[in-house]
């Protein structure tokens, strides 16, 4: 393998580095755009939990949309609790205020027996529209997800990923 | 050209298109699937009682207890791309502030219908059985699906239905209010593709709902002349005890 990295020529290399850059970055791209677009800073997620079966399974991919801050009632939306980074997907059972107020939620699991109250931050009884709301799902693709879900809980497969991709760049000579 | 690394990585592009481009068409084509769904709600009746939140509390709020009869047809919802429908029938009710707030609303009571072709899950509705059925063969049990037995997904008939949640106002006071609404909506949860709500106008093949609202006033607060009955939450036959999240 370092015989073929050897034999490259400088500029070659840094053809190859520039390219494998480029990609990154075209994804990199591509996903600020979309957040740009949806209004949200993480505009596709993946469901992590089992609080919202039948209609979600862990591993489903969700796309969200943030632009439409009259949430009504029964739309899903993935929120943010205050202080913690875990996105929760849940569907808004109840909403009060809007207009010149902000606009307050309470969200329920579907397979859960009780709302989220205990879910929010001490003192929080509703989720604000306008702050904790990443977005509302407005679609779905089944199972895509799941490989996310599988690197985050086995870590050496992150590290096997790149190193196969690493590999499969470098020993393709186009 | 034709090691066996460029043609699984050939044969594996191929499948991502496909699989995209069907998934894409089968998102698109609900679209060319006709529905016309049409239901009929009636308030059986209200009452607002003071209670606690939780048992626990100190502050006591006024709850308003309803109860409603459902006729709906929504089997023309249920097509190729749908895996399940969320029912729920809302009240909204005015706001403390309607000029600059809009009205509130919450959930009574849902129910999760899905498709015949749905893996079989817990978290589904299970149908209570007719009651005029009850008294002429008390033998008859409910036939433990998401519909009437003989029906289809999509048809549900409740009568004299208690609802799953109660109604609140977040000031904890909601005797007196006038116009109130029951309102039943629904969320189409498809196989793959967008999720649609309830729509109210037509659009192309999608006729909107005919019907599923009941006007109402919240009446004045209730002494202690309230039957116990009457105040109960029914959860029906799904069993949903996950913890949260």
């Amino acid at each position: 393998m370092f015989g073929s990295l050897a034999s490259l020529q400088p500029r070659q290399l840094a053809a190859q580095v520039l390219n494998f850059a480029l990609v990154l970055s075209t994804a990199f791209m591509l996903w600020k755009g979309l957040s740009v677009f949806a209004d949200s800073s993480s505009p596709i997620v993946v469901v992590l939990s089992g609080s919202m079966e039948p209609a979600f399974q862990r591993g489903d991919l969700l796309f969200l949309w943030n632009r439409g801050q009259e949430t009504q009632v029964g739309e899903v939306v993935v929120y943010n609790v205050r202080g913690k980074d875990i996105p929760i997907v849940h569907r808004v059972i109840q909403r009060f205020g809007g207009g010149s107020t902000p606009l307050q939620l309470l969200t329920k699991g579907d397979n859960n027996a009780a709302d989220d109250t205990e879910l929010y931050a001490r003192g929080q009884s509703y989720l604000d529209r306008s702050q904790d709301v990443i977005g509302s799902v407005v679609g779905y693709v089944p199972f895509v997800g799941y490989v996310t879900i599988l690197l985050s809980e086995y870590p050496w497969l992150k590290t096997a990923m790149l190193v196969f991709m690493a590999l499969t760049v470098v020993l393709q000579r186009e | 050209m034709h090691n066996t690394l460029t043609r699984v990585q050939n044969v594996f592009g191929f499948f991502t298109s496909v699989a995209f481009a069907v998934a894409a068409g089968i998102a698109m084509s609900v679209l060319l699937s006709p529905q016309a769904p049409s239901a009929s709600l009636e308030l059986k009746n209200v009452q607002v009682v003071k209670g606690r939140p939780h048992y626990y509390s100190t502050k006591r709020e006024e709850y308003a207890h309803v109860k409603f009869d459902l006729d709906a047809d929504l089997t023309s919802l249920f097509n190729w791309n749908t895996k399940q429908l969320y029912l729920s029938i809302t009240a909204s009710y005015p706001s403390s502030d309607p000029s600059t707030i809009p009205p509130s609303e919450a959930v009574i009571w849902d129910a999760i219908i899905p498709s015949d072709y749905a893996p079989l899950h817990p978290n589904t509705y299970i149908h209570p059985a007719s009651k005029a059925k009850k008294s002429a063969k008390p033998k008859k049990k409910e036939s433990g699906k998401p519909y009437p037995a003989g029906g289809s997904p999509g048809i549900v008939r409740l009568e004299n239905q208690k609802p799953k949640y109660q109604i609140t106002d977040v000031s904890g006071k909601i005797a007196k209010r006038g116009n109130a609404t029951l309102s039943l909506h629904w969320n189409v949860q498809p196989w793959v593709g967008a999720l649609v709500w309830t729509n109210k106008n037509s659009i192309g093949r999608w006729q909107g709902l005919q019907g599923g609202e009941a006007k109402f006033d919240f009446p004045p607060l209730k002494g202690t002349e309230v039957k116990k009955d009457d105040l109960k939450t029914e959860t029906g036959g799904e069993r949903n005890r996950g913890s949260p999240a």
